[in-house]
């Protein structure tokens, strides 16, 4: 067990002594995050809103689906996204397997239910008030959709830490997508797992612990965005 | 030109009719209350004067004009607070700057808007920074009313402003809302309990029950169970066993209304006509009231456990020499009974 010990020492030692090898995991991993989040929730926060603010003939199943797809396993969206981006794959002339734009395709379908269907949620149990409060007070439905949003705006940054937090850990698309190589594609998660099969559990360990410190810095930018809010 | 002409509406919420009315107008600058037991569909009114929903039948004119919920004119100057007003997640400033904000209004937007708070009672120094969250139940009210104060409405549409606020608040809105009329000449429609405060305030008074209006005033309400009883007629027996007798209802009506003009008020033993036709109840005096025209007053009279309202000229209850407490005789006619 002293591996955890092992582990602390050298997750310090990695950051302190800026080792290339990390620092290229953390950027590989930071960008790819980033990328995946910015694309989830710029199609999930206005399709989460009109799924939870509109009433339609197919939202029932929709909603069904949409929730469906939160349990959609890692490995499973590496293999699509795979088969979709490999040399004789429809989409294999684009060039995108094994690169961070191919993993952050992944991680998108990975994060785009999630921020879908919190964004939903959030706005389907806003006040029911509100709306006849945004309409008596004089807006126009831009101005409904955006004060609503605003309103809600809680829930989506809960949705957004979520899907953050699931992006930031998942492993299965990283590595079958983006292939593991070194300075390349390869992520913290992805190198962990090259680590524990090569027995070096405590650079695993090191790893896995400089991935929560990244957490830990998200949210506590996040936090800081709430507490403005 | 009339603010608001109602022709022929009938609203549903499903198969259930929630609002019928076949006419009605509201002149400018008016104070039209409603009152009515819950459900009886004082607040879908309202929405429907505020263009919120759409009657599924008949129309609603705004000055002569029909309109939808988003027409310029509709949100310019028709405002609704709405039971449960809901505060922004926001500061109080923001909460009441946001209506004139949206509308690209913001000159001299932060003394409007601290002009609107003193208008309701708030200070501004103390209040224009809090969050929706620090203030109290009839703080919040307050700001949701000078939210819409602001705006300076033509039309305010307040739906039970005073139903859950202390005294203290209850009168400062109570103030607020006449001075919207007395500054800028609103039409302020209110729908409320506070009969007291309709009845002192407004020029017309609309009693809704299964929302249709009552003509008579505000009547006391009655549900059964009923049994056959003689000639006819049928019977319910109050809780401390005095009968109170009605026609049989038409298909449908399952409610007594007691029309406060066709009931009588005498002191018991001396009803010097007590015709065969006549029933009679006994109770005593609980409020008296006088109403805006100051020659008419209404009495609010306990039998059992009901509460029955009947409006007499101010000479009977000097005559009388009614008070609260007093022990009286309501006379009736069975026939002149109606159903809901």
């Amino acid at each position: 067990m002293d591996f955890f010990q092992e582990g602390f020492s050298q997750a310090v030692t990695l950051l302190v002594n800026r080792d290339p090898a990390t620092y290229s995991a953390i950027s590989a991993t930071v960008r790819a995050s980033s990328l995946a989040m910015a694309v989830s929730l710029l199609l999930g926060i206005p399709f989460g809103y009109f799924l939870g603010y509109f009433d339609f003939r197919l939202k029932k199943y929709i909603r069904i689906v949409v929730n469906t797809l939160l349990s959609l396993p890692t490995v499973f969206i590496g293999l699509l996204i795979y088969a979709l981006l490999t040399r004789n794959g429809p989409l294999g002339e684009a060039g995108l397997l094994f690169t961070i734009t191919g993993i952050a395709i992944g991680q998108t379908i990975l994060s785009l239910p999630i921020v879908i269907a919190l964004t939903a949620t959030a706005v389907e149990a806003s006040d029911r008030n509100l709306r006849i409060t945004l309409m008596s007070l004089g807006a126009s439905r831009f101005q409904i959709a955006k004060s609503t949003l605003w309103e809600v705006r809680l829930g989506i940054m809960a949705a957004a830490v979520t899907a953050t937090g699931r992006v930031l850990t998942e492993v299965g698309i990283s590595l079958m997508v983006g292939g593991n190589i070194k300075w390349h594609t390869r992520t913290i998660t992805t190198a962990i797992a090259l680590e524990t099969n090569k027995g070096e559990f405590g650079m695993g360990v090191a790893l896995g612990l400089v991935l929560l410190l990244i957490a830990f810095t998200v949210n506590i930018f996040l936090a800081g965005l709430r507490r403005r809010a | 030109m009339d603010i608001y002409q109602i022709q022929d509406i009938d609203h549903f919420y499903g198969d259930k009719q929630v609002v019928s009315i076949e006419d009605l107008v509201v002149a400018p600058a008016s104070i039209v209350g409603l009152i009515g037991p819950n459900g009886s569909g004082k607040s879908t009114l309202l929405k429907l004067l505020c263009f919120l929903e759409v009657p599924t039948y008949g129309t609603i004119l705004f000055k002569g004009q029909k309109k939808s919920s988003f027409s310029g004119e509709v949100r310019s100057k028709i405002t609704l607070m709405p039971q449960d007003p809901y505060l922004l997640r926001r500061s109080v400033f923001d909460n009441v700057a946001y209506g004139l904000k949206i509308r690209g209004d913001t000159r001299d937007i932060r003394n409007r808007v601290a002009e609107a708070l003193g208008l309701v009672g708030l200070e501004p120094e103390n209040f224009i920074r809090r969050k929706w969250y620090q203030l109290s139940g009839g703080e919040a009210q307050r700001v949701a009313l000078a939210a819409r104060l602001v705006l300076k409405p033509e039309v305010l549409l307040l739906d039970e402003p005073t139903a859950s606020v202390d005294a203290e608040s209850a009168r400062l809105i109570k103030n607020a809302s006449l001075q919207a009329r007395e500054e800028w000449g609103a039409t302020l429609v209110v729908a409320t309990h506070d009969w007291q405060w309709l009845y002192e305030t407004c020029d017309s008074v609309l009693h809704l029950l299964h929302g249709r209006i009552f003509k008579g005033g505000m009547g006391c309400t009655v549900y059964g169970p009923w049994r056959m009883g003689q000639k006819d007629l049928l019977q319910k027996e109050l809780e401390d066993g005095q009968i109170l007798v009605a026609p049989k209802p038409e298909e449908g009506k399952h409610m007594v209304v007691l029309d406060p003009s066709r009931l009588k008020i005498t002191l018991p033993g001396k009803y010097p006509l007590l015709e065969w036709n006549v029933d009679k109840l006994n109770g005593f005096i609980t409020r008296l009231f006088l109403e805006r025209n100051g020659d008419t007053v209404q009495a609010a009279i306990k039998v059992a456990e009901l509460v029955i309202t009947i409006r007499m000229k101010r000479d009977r209850v000097e005559k009388l020499r009614l008070y609260p407490g007093k022990e009286v005789t309501i006379a009736y006619d069975p026939r002149d009974i109606e159903w809901f």
